[in-house]
């Protein structure tokens, strides 16, 4: 019985979140690249599509992330006054309060889609962020609310 | 009996699907009986035809596996065989089913899937004791108590239901049922009756005798433009029409697990990019020539085609409409244009 | 006052106001509503002629938002030789709010629009009545004193008027259409002057402290019914895209089926579009054939633009709605931090 229990128990703790992140390519993808460049650890779970700016990315994305069964979404970009294109990220940032708020009232656990602000700069503090999101999504357990059935 | 409706359902639920009348969210549908307590019998009529049962809105017409390149496999669909009841359906739906199967029947290329599923279901209807204000079956030549388009036929007698068996399968079917008694004479008698009732209960009445005779040399008269002048262009009364059929097809791919599928979803004339063409010219790029369209289709098209009007009076249209653009008074604009024949100008 | 006298008096002001316009040659047409053919609706009507000004009504049934009409889809208000006709469009509060939003968008010129304004009493939730009535045909309905009559072949019902209007309707603050500063001419009838709406949107509050499951399990059950008939997108004025996200095919983003995951995105991106531009008509949920009711989306909607942007639409022509600004000093409490 108690191989038994350490067994599941190490399924459940095998299960890695699969994270869709759009990286902004001037700071964020940057950053990422620092971080490992440096050797910094964070978890494998994200799988990143590069972005020229984070102003890029439109809600249909994200929503489309999430119906397509993807346990989590991050968005990460330039800090406000930073943007290569000056103010994409400060419409982005507009955007992203509206879509969470709605994401919310919806009923989609509010921990899976995420926006955070990581310079080129900021190896570590971009690994830190991803740790903590990866946290966060595998504390609410699998995508099972749009997994396509067929 | 009336309350034999649950006898008829355990013994029938073994060997068909068995739809009947039941409230989903408050409005009526047909839906798969799971408990014969459900079933709604004391009804006018539904708000989603019962066309959905054998078209519904989203089908899938077959699936496929891939390669990643290429397609290997085609699967068909295999579950058409199961055989349907649709119970407690009314006279002018159970009429569009014969229009459905004139539609998807003519030509060379005939729906395979919608005529095996056809083949497989009975119908058994109910007929109407009394219409609502807005029904007008007679006008097309229909009737509340219509059998022709029915297996089975139910009259509502106030206790009990009349029983009669009208098609072959119809017939096998109620010698099947051993608990049903003789219908006495009076039965019978009470039945005439309340069908002669019903059917000068009518409050609308249409005149559609020559319906297509006066749309098809007028169709770029202006009074297109003051039909349609409110219309938004939504949807609503095609896909609540029973005998609207118009459908979109999609593929579906899942590239990750090689494999798709082909479904088809319902679509509508009265959509803006229904004729839009690849070139972007748009030859029904207002609601005037959308309009016009759907009503020449309903009353000159099908009876140019299948010697039918192509409407069953059920008035769903014109309840639901969200603007209130009666189709009643729209047939009666018509109409007008024959009398008016000599001041016809050409715009 | 009872509802009808309240009725009667708009009526015959909004009629008043109609004939002088049409008379005076100053617009070209009016638009405004007419008693419906079927116990529960009204239709929209437009007349050219004074002669007709007598067809035009005002009852709690009069759901439309009839800026619709003026949105360029329907060919018949625009006169490519003499350019764009002059219009007269009946507003209550939302239909004022909507034009001026519309023309904030440049979408129609405040110049050849008047708005016959009216004090707007609220509109009745007919699919609420319908589905409580069940499946008894309702042959008339009126109001009587402070309730709402419904009357069939064998049963009466009596309904409390401000129970039974719309939700929308019940939290209204905006009831005639605001007064626009750059447009004196186009607010004619009653219109009224709005600064700032002070809300607490206590019912949006209420649903938002459910867990998320209770949230999730709602939103569902409430939107499964829907067929993808797009009933609200043509209703809403505010939907004017020549090709919708949902008809886009290259590529195709989100798929028309009437799967949940499909229906639910179509009503969440058709809000995030909506976000700082819906007025709050209701028209929507009216139209609906299914009846689905999607006033707590509505007020979620207005609930986000007002808190964080202090932004009301539809009531100042010169402020920029939020989703087409930016602002170095925006919150961000939401962004992830370590």
């Amino acid at each position: 019985m108690v191989t038994q229990t350490k067994q599941n128990k190490n399924l459940e703790e095998t299960w890695e979140p699969k994270i869709l992140a759009f990286l902004c390519n001037w700071c964020s993808y940057a950053g990422a690249d620092l971080a490992g460049v440096s050797r910094i650890q964070y978890p494998p779970s994200i799988r990143v599509v590069r972005v020229p700016c984070s102003g890029r990315v439109s809600p249909y994305f994200i929503i489309k992330g999430i119906m397509d069964g993807w346990d989590g979404v991050i968005v990460s970009g330039c800090h406000p006054g930073d943007c290569h294109y000056l103010t994409g990220n400060l419409v982005a940032r507009r955007r992203f309060a509206i879509l969470k708020e709605l994401l919310e009232f919806f009923g989609i656990e509010p921990g899976r889609v995420n926006f955070m602000w990581a310079s080129a700069a900021e190896g570590e503090r971009f690994a830190n962020l991803i740790k903590k999101a990866t946290r966060i999504v595998k504390k609410l357990g699998p995508n099972t609310k749009f997994s396509k059935k067929w | 009996m009336k309350n034999e409706i649950g006898k008829l359902y355990i013994e029938l639920n073994e060997e068909f699907n068995f739809y009947a009348p039941i409230k989903d969210q408050g409005n009526l549908k047909f839906r798969k009986v799971l408990n014969p307590d459900d079933i709604v019998l004391d009804y006018y009529n539904t708000k989603i035809p019962p066309k959905e049962i054998l078209f519904p809105e989203m089908e899938v017409l077959f699936e496929y596996k891939t390669d990643g390149k290429n397609v290997t496999e085609i699967i068909e669909r295999k579950d058409l065989e199961y055989k349907n009841i649709i119970f407690g359906i009314r006279p002018c739906d159970a009429h569009s089913f014969t229009l459905l199967e004139y539609f998807f029947s003519y030509g060379d290329v005939k729906d395979e899937i919608f005529l095996k599923k056809r083949k497989n279901t009975l119908i058994m209807g109910i007929a109407c004791n009394s219409p609502k204000s807005t029904c007008f079956c007679t006008s097309i030549e229909g009737h509340p108590f219509m059998k022709s388009d029915m297996d089975i036929l139910l009259v509502d007698l106030g206790e009990k239901y009349l029983v009669e068996g009208i098609s072959d399968k119809g017939k096998k079917l109620m010698a099947r049922l051993k608990w049903l008694t003789d219908a006495k004479q009076q039965d019978v008698k009470i039945a005439e009756a309340l069908s002669k009732k019903a059917e000068e209960s009518f409050e609308t009445k249409l005149d559609l005798k020559d319906i297509d005779k006066i749309l098809d040399p007028n169709f770029e008269h202006p009074i297109w433009e003051e039909i349609s002048d409110i219309c938004i262009g939504c949807g609503t009364c095609s896909f609540l029409c029973p005998t609207c059929t118009c459908f979109d097809v999609l593929d579906q791919n899942n590239q990750y697990n090689n494999k798709g599928r082909r479904i088809r979803i319902w679509d509508t004339c009265q959509f803006s990019l229904y004729t839009l063409h690849t070139s972007g010219h748009n030859p029904r790029k207002s609601c005037i020539e959308r309009c016009r369209n759907r009503i020449l289709h309903k009353f000159c098209y099908y009876p140019e085609n299948y010697d039918m009007l192509g409407c069953v009076g059920c008035g769903r249209c014109i309840q639901l409409c969200p603007v209130n653009n009666d189709l009643r008074s729209i047939i009666e604009r018509i109409n007008k244009i024959k009398s008016k024949k000599e001041e016809k100008v050409s715009a | 006052m009872s509802i009808e006298t309240e009725n009667k008096k708009i009526e015959e002001e909004m009629r008043e106001v109609a004939r002088n316009l049409l008379r005076e040659k100053k617009v070209n047409v009016v638009i405004g509503y007419t008693k419906g053919t079927v116990p529960l609706s009204s239709t929209p009507i437009i007349i050219t002629s004074e002669n007709n000004v007598d067809k035009l009504i005002w009852n709690n049934l009069c759901y439309v938002n009839l800026a619709k009409y003026l949105v360029p889809r329907i060919p018949q208000l625009i006169d490519p030789e003499k350019g764009d006709l002059k219009v007269g469009i009946v507003s209550k509060g939302c239909v004022g709010r909507a034009l001026v939003h519309l023309s904030v968008e440049n979408q129609i010129n405040l110049k050849n629009v008047k708005m016959i304004g009216i004090p707007c009493n609220g509109i009745i939730n007919r699919k609420r009545i319908e589905k409580e009535i069940g499946e008894k045909e309702i042959l008339e309905l009126f109001t009587s004193d402070q309730d709402i009559v419904v009357k069939g072949k064998d049963f009466e019902a009596k309904y409390s008027y401000d129970e039974y209007i719309n939700e929308l309707c019940k939290v209204c603050k905006v009831k005639s259409p605001p007064k626009i500063v750059d447009f004196k001419d186009s607010c004619l009838g009653e219109c009224q002057e709005v600064k700032s709406v002070d809300d607490n949107f206590t019912d949006v509050v209420e649903f938002e402290s459910k867990a998320t499951q209770d949230k999730w399990s709602y939103i569902k059950e409430a939107l499964q019914s829907c067929t993808r008939c797009y009933a609200c997108r043509e209703a809403c004025p505010m939907c004017y895209c020549n090709l919708c996200f949902v008809d886009q095919n290259k590529p195709i983003w989100f798929e028309k089926t009437t799967e949940i995951s499909d229906i639910l995105s179509f009503h969440l991106i058709r809000a995030m579009h909506l976000a700082g531009r819906c007025v709050a008509c209701g028209a929507c949920s009216s139209v609906c054939p299914v009846g689905i009711d999607l006033n707590l989306i509505t007020r979620k909607l207005e609930k986000i633009v007002k808190e964080r942007f202090d932004f009301i639409s539809g009531i100042d022509s010169n402020k920029m709605p939020p989703m087409m600004d930016y602002n170095m000093n925006d919150r961000e409490e939401f962004m992830l931090e370590e």
